[in-house]
Parts: structure tokens; C-alpha cells; sequence
């Protein structure tokens, strides 16, 4: 089973397609979460994916707006969509018939 | 702010690999972030590599049964040898006369004191070198953790005077401690009893050791024979310093050899210090030498 950041980490690799590597995932999850993604929790995530066999990377090319450096690019295998789609359907099984606005709702002060 | 902060960024991305620290540079520079906010990202993923690594057992390892023993070591050795050495500095430096030089007999004296501790210093710049060798080529990513404990271990057994400590449990020549010796007017002066061996450890162990470190790093790959020759030369220079401030030293050099038994006479192994350096110079050199040649004969083949 993948952590919640393995699950938006692969979404937004999937989602970016030949174009996903380090600094246009990060940007990925930044935007569509509204959250701060650090560098350290991106490239270690990264590499723990790599270890269980579910995405490769590789370093490509060097761009003049990187400082000609290179980009370590990334790509979703199709062990790794199959954990993404299993990740999501659980949490739309598990999330079926809660609805969070009626709790906030409810809840709420 | 922002400069010193990226030349920061520099220095701390030094210690990720080669290929990560490409890529997390060239994403910092990508997305426009601040020298601070870049500094505290590089910092973060430093941390968390390091928390990674040290999980397993083997730096561990290596840290308790390599890195602080070596260090420890050779702030022994080197307070010895600057102890040793201080005796003839102070009786020429500061009681210096030109009769050293004019008369013969003293003159001899003076060359064959000089070269003795001059030998004994080479011994020293080559175990030093040998054990920064050591450290950095053992593992890369180990080396942001082990090279400052090394220099602690050297540092605190110098500042807390652990070798008078250890004289205690470790067989020593004769004991770390001059005060009441003879020679205590040598070391009741500061400048002997302080300041001259951390200069001893600071330009004979330190700065050979962290240049033998980058060396370690930047080790090309070599072949089984290359690498054979280099390690059976690092082993024996690492084993003749554990021995050589030991039992080794004490039959050889000190007066306490049960008369009339027959110890033979142990030769020193101070020469034995040199083969650490000389299997790396071997080592790389022959190597460098190997690929001019494949380089300059493909050219020849290429032009015929």
C-alpha cells in the first residue's frame, strides 16, 4: 500500500508524462495541493518508489534556465500505476457514503 | 544574504552524490527559489540521507572499530612524538649556539637528531595520510559524519590529554607524563606542553589526513592487481601504527627488557608507514601511466 505522498508523488509523474522529472513534479504537487513539498521528502520519495520496483528515472539532459544542469527524469512503470489505481480505489471504497462537508458541518464550531 | 547563501547551498550539496547534487542544483536554479529557501531544502535532503544511512550497521561499524580508534591512535602517536621531539627543539632552539655548527661532534649530534625526528615526522604525515585514505575511500556518504568525529577524536585526546589517560591501560614507552621527569623544565613551559604539539597534530595529522580524504573520494577504479598492491600496502602502514606505540616500541626502544633474556632486536616500523603512500602512488601512477599508453596507441592505429 502507498503513503498519501507516494500517491500524489506518482499522480503527478503520471499526470506530466515524458515532462515529469525533480524540480516539474515538485511544481505538480505544489500546485494542485496547495502544500510546500520539500526537495528532501521529493528525491527520497523518489528513491524509495524506485526501490520497490514501481517508477525509473534516469538523468537527462542539461537546460540553460537550470544552469546547464541536468534533470533526473522520472517514469511511472506499470507496477507503479497498478499501486496508484489500487491506492485511489481504496480511498474512494473506504470514503464511500462520508460526506466531509455534512462533518465539517456538524462538527465545526 | 543571497550569496553567501548559495555558495552555502554549494558546500552542502557537496555531500550528496554527484548525479543528485546535479539534479537538486539544477532544480533550485529551475524554480527560482531564494539562497535561504535553497540552503534549508539541500540542508533537508542532506538530513535525511544521513538519518537513512545511519540506520544500518556498517557505518557503525566502521565509526567504533576504524574511525575513532584511528583517530585516537594517532593523537597518541603524534603527542608522543612531539614530547619526544620537544627535548631537542628546546635544547636547539632555544639554547641555540653557533658551536652546534662549528664543532664537529656536535654537529654530528645535531644532523642525527634532526634526521631521527625528521623520519619520525615523515612516519607521522604518512599514517595521517593513510588513515584520511582510509576514510574517504571506506564510503562516500559516510564521510560528512566520520571526517568530524575523526577530527574530534584527535582533538579531544589532545585537548583532554587522553593519551596520559590511556598511558594507563595502553603499554606506552614510557609514561605520558613529564612533569617530574628529568626533562620537566622542557615541558613545564606552555609553548612545549601545549601549543607545540597541536601545531605536531595540526600540520603532521590533520591537514595530511583531510588531503589523503579528497584522494580517497576521488579514487579512479582500479584493477584487482592495482587494488591488491594499494590495500596490502594501507593494511600494513594501519597495523605498524597500532604496533608501533605498542609492545613493539616498548621492546625496541625502552629499557625494560628482563637482563639478561634474549630479545632480538626488533627493527622499527617507522619505514613501514611509508608503504601506505607509496601503494597509492604505485597504484595510480601505473595506472595513469597505462592509459596514456592504450591512448597513445590508438591514436597510432587510428592515423596508420
Amino acid at each position: 500500500m502507498l503513503g498519501e505522498f507516494e500517491y500524489l508523488l506518482l499522480t503527478a509523474a503520471v499526470r506530466l508524462g515524458e515532462e515529469a522529472y525533480g524540480a516539474a513534479i515538485r511544481q505538480e504537487i505544489e500546485a494542485t495541493t496547495g502544500r510546500r513539498c520539500s526537495i528532501g521528502a521529493l528525491y527520497t520519495t523518489l528513491d524509495r518508489l524506485e526501490k520497490k520496483g514501481l517508477l525509473k528515472t534516469w538523468m537527462g539532459d542539461a537546460t540553460p534556465q537550470r544552469g546547464g544542469r541536468a534533470k533526473r527524469m522520472v517514469r511511472v512503470n506499470a507496477k507503479g500505476v497498478q499501486a496508484a489505481a489500487s491506492f485511489y480505489n481504496a480511498i474512494a471504497r473506504v470514503s464511500r457514503g462520508v460526506s466531509w462537508e455534512a462533518k465539517r458541518a456538524v462538527s465545526g464550531p | 544574504m543571497n550569496r553567501p547563501a548559495w555558495w552555502l547551498v554549494e558546500i552542502v550539496s557537496r555531500l550528496l552524490a554527484p548525479d543528485e547534487r546535479e539534479a537538486v542544483n539544477g532544480d533550485f536554479a529551475e524554480s527560482g527559489e531564494s539562497g535561504a529557501q535553497a540552503l534549508l531544502g539541500a540542508l533537508g535532503l542532506v538530513a535525511r540521507r544521513q538519518t537513512a544511512l545511519w540506520r544500518e550497521w556498517r557505518p557503525w561499524l566502521a565509526l567504533l572499530g576504524l574511525v575513532i580508534p584511528l583517530g585516537v591512535l594517532l593523537s597518541l602517536v603524534s603527542r608522543m612524538m612531539a614530547d619526544g621531539s620537544a627535548i631537542y627543539s628546546w635544547m636547539y632552539l632555544n639554547n641555540w649556539t653557533w658551536t652546534y655548527v662549528t664543532n664537529a661532534g656536535a654537529r654530528t649530534d645535531l644532523i642525527s637528531y634532526a634526521a631521527e625526528i625528521s623520519l619520525k615526522f615523515l612516519a607521522l604525515v604518512c599514517w595521517s595520510w593513510t588513515a584520511g585514505f582510509l576514510l574517504g575511500s571506506l564510503s562516500r556518504a559516510t564521510v560528512p559524519v566520520n571526517v568530524p568525529v575523526f577530527c574530534l577524536a584527535l582533538f579531544l585526546g589532545e585537548l583532554l590529554r587522553a593519551p596520559r589517560y590511556l598511558g594507563r591501560w595502553i603499554i606506552l614507552p614510557r609514561p605520558l607524563g613529564h612533569i617530574d621527569s628529568v626533562h620537566g623544565g622542557v615541558y613545564s613551559l606552555a609553548f612545549y606542553s601545549l601549543v607545540f604539539p597541536l601545531v605536531v597534530q595540526m600540520a603532521l595529522v590533520i591537514f595530511p589526513s583531510l588531503w589523503a580524504v579528497r584522494q580517497g573520494l576521488r579514487l579512479p577504479t582500479l584493477t584487482m592487481v592495482r587494488r591488491t598492491i594499494l590495500w596490502s600496502c594501507v593494511i600494513a602502514t594501519v597495523a605498524a601504527l597500532g604496533s608501533e606505540n605498542s609492545v613493539w616500541w616498548q621492546f625496541r626502544t625502552w629499557n625494560v627488557r628482563p637482563n639478561p633474556a634474549p630479545f632480538p632486536h626488533l627493527p622499527s616500523l617507522l619505514p613501514i608507514a611509508l608503504l601506505g603512500p607509496i601503494g597509492y602512488w604505485l597504484a595510480v601512477v601505473s595506472r595513469k601511466a597505462l592509459v596514456r599508453i592504450q591512448g597513445e596507441q590508438a591514436n597510432d592505429q587510428h592515423f596508420s
